[in-house]
């Protein structure tokens, strides 16, 4: 049907009064603030440019947790695409019990990010956790948890990302993979195509807006890491898993450097919108 | 690949995916593993009583359930209700740009929190809403509702448009056809919708952290004080308190699970894909 001006003002005003008072208008106003010296509980606003920025840059804490986190990305989002579509590829056929597979696919999602910073810390740890029950049959000296050490934080973070987000992705790509016509699969069997070759020349192609789509979820949401870490390791030990949301929560909520916050949250978010560019950019083709 | 070398991959994927969830679960009832005895043995028979501690180590415990509940609630209905009739309004505009704008709202939908909230608890203590129900449910809706947009837009784009010029026909107005045409023909995609934007508010953090302070708690910022004030909480107890957060929202997804498979991502235009 056709929509008059009026049907369309109606339709979208209640989202847009939401999304610009309580998303867009902080985000617009935060993005203001940052440009000057403004900080809640300060009278003397001046006008600073990008000053802010420079400081957040030049910091080389900031610079660690730009790194954490481009790392943590460049890792988890990966493997989260890669083990989620190799679990939907195994649940793609027939299969007794399928129902009760997606509502075990879906349950580590359901832990939020916060409780699987609570589970795994007792998890990974001597006392209670998995790995030095079953090293300890083995006769094996305890290792101590991850969580702790130097090196293994961050790529424990990157673990327990992927288990909790893995399966949420077979959830989404399943209904892609089952959609690709039949024919497509004989043909390519009846080439003589390997699994490899039916998973890239079938399956890929055939589901790229979905996987591009859920691939920029993913992207934003390892970008923003934040409620696991500040459960399992707070961000270290020592800065090893310092990401840029957690520094900048700190510098806004513990340390009073509220510019310094507002800023590093700004410097997220251009990250998340060049993706977003590339997403659309990617997406057309 | 052979039907012995898929199950036995599926049986791995089942291990992966369910034991720390059942290591959880065991030691909610106080079973726990004695890592220090060689070899390894479990500890102590079988008790519910640390899900009555959680109460005892956490007061309000059972108070914040309630909110988390009531607040995940209302911010899905809102998010809903604000999130349709503009999905519908975007995929009948026949815009230029029209899967530009669908795009624009999943990078909105994965822009993380952190990038706005903290000028939000600014502009929400300057406007009184700071510590109420009220800025943290309308704060929520606002972060969820982008992914429900995105998927909603894809989902009335694939609806056959006839049915609405039928009822045009048949003199509905546009309320009339929203709610009698367009909602019952969409009901399982807007169901699935409401489930997965349910656990996103159940599980959020950042948002009811930073607009609370005391007043109002939900369980994942109580979860989040646990832990950032260094009060140690013993492992059956912690269990407990997850057991428990976790129940509802997997009540939820068992019993509606057949109904989540129209929880559809698509490219932006709503077709050819899943």
């Amino acid at each position: 049907m056709r929509l008059s001006r009026r049907d369309r003002l109606l339709l979208l005003a209640p989202l847009a009064t939401l999304m610009l008072v309580w998303f867009a208008g902080p985000a617009l106003l935060g993005l203001l603030a940052t440009l000057t010296s403004y900080s809640p509980f300060t009278t003397d606003v001046r006008f600073v440019g990008l000053a802010n920025y420079a400081a957040v840059l030049r910091d080389p804490q900031f610079a660690t947790a730009a790194r954490n986190v481009g790392l943590l990305t460049l890792f988890a989002v990966p493997l989260e695409l890669t083990a989620g579509f190799a679990i939907a590829w195994l649940l793609r056929r027939p299969l007794r019990g399928r129902a009760a597979w997606r509502v075990l696919l879906l349950l580590p999602w359901l832990v939020s990010p916060i409780a699987s910073g609570v589970m795994w810390h007792f998890l990974l740890s001597t006392t209670s956790g998995i790995a030095d029950f079953f090293l300890g049959w083995l006769g094996a000296a305890q290792a101590s948890s991850p969580a702790g050490d130097l090196h293994l934080a961050l790529p424990a973070v990157v673990a327990i990302e992927v288990w909790r987000v893995a399966p949420f992705v077979a959830f989404l790509l399943l209904p892609g993979l089952e959609s690709i016509p039949r024919e497509r699969w004989d043909e390519a069997t009846l080439a003589g195509a390997s699994v490899f070759g039916r998973i890239f020349r079938v399956a890929v192609p055939g589901m790229r807006g979905l996987l591009l789509t859920v691939s920029m979820l993913l992207i934003g949401l390892a970008l923003g890491t934040f409620d696991t870490i500040l459960i399992l390791t707070g961000g270290g030990p020592g800065t090893a898993t310092l990401t840029p949301a957690l520094y900048s929560y700190d510098a806004a909520f513990s340390t009073n450097d509220w510019p310094a916050g507002a800023a590093a949250a700004w410097v997220v978010a251009a990250a998340v919108f060049v993706v977003g560019a590339v997403y659309v950019r990617v997406a057309r083709e | 690949m052979s039907r012995r070398s898929r199950f036995a991959a599926l049986a791995v994927v089942l291990v992966v995916l369910a034991l720390p969830l059942v290591w959880t679960l065991v030691a909610s009832f106080g079973v726990t593993p004695d890592n220090n005895a060689r070899p390894p043995s479990w500890i102590g028979p079988p008790t519910l009583e640390h899900f009555a501690y959680v109460g005892v180590a956490e007061p309000t415990f059972w108070q914040e359930l309630a909110t988390s509940t009531a607040l995940a609630l209302t911010a899905t209905l809102l998010t809903v209700a604000v999130s349709l009739p503009a999905a519908y309004c975007l995929a009948r505009s026949r815009l230029p740009r029209d899967r530009l704008v669908a795009q624009s709202f999943l990078v909105l939908a994965s822009l993380p929190v952190m990038a706005y909230v903290i000028p939000l608890s600014d502009l929400m203590r300057r406007v009184h809403l700071l510590d109420t129900l009220w800025g943290v449910m309308l704060a929520q809706a606002a972060v969820t509702s982008p992914l429900a947009v995105f998927v909603l837009h894809g989902a009335v784009r694939q609806l056959s448009p006839e049915w609405e010029e039928a009822a045009v026909i048949d003199g509905a107005g546009l309320l009339g056809i929203l709610g009698r045409v367009v909602l019952p023909l969409l009901a399982p995609t807007v169901a699935a919708t409401a489930i997965v934007v349910f656990v996103l508010d159940w599980n959020m953090l950042l948002v009811p952290l930073v607009l609370t302070g005391g007043e109002v708690k939900t369980v994942p910022v109580a979860m989040s004080d646990f832990f950032t004030f260094e009060r140690e909480l013993d492992w059956p107890t912690a269990a407990a308190a997850l057991v428990v957060s976790l129940a509802p929202v997997a009540l939820l997804v068992a019993a509606f699970h057949r109904l989540l498979e129209q929880f559809r991502l698509t490219d932006g235009t709503g077709i050819n894909i899943g």
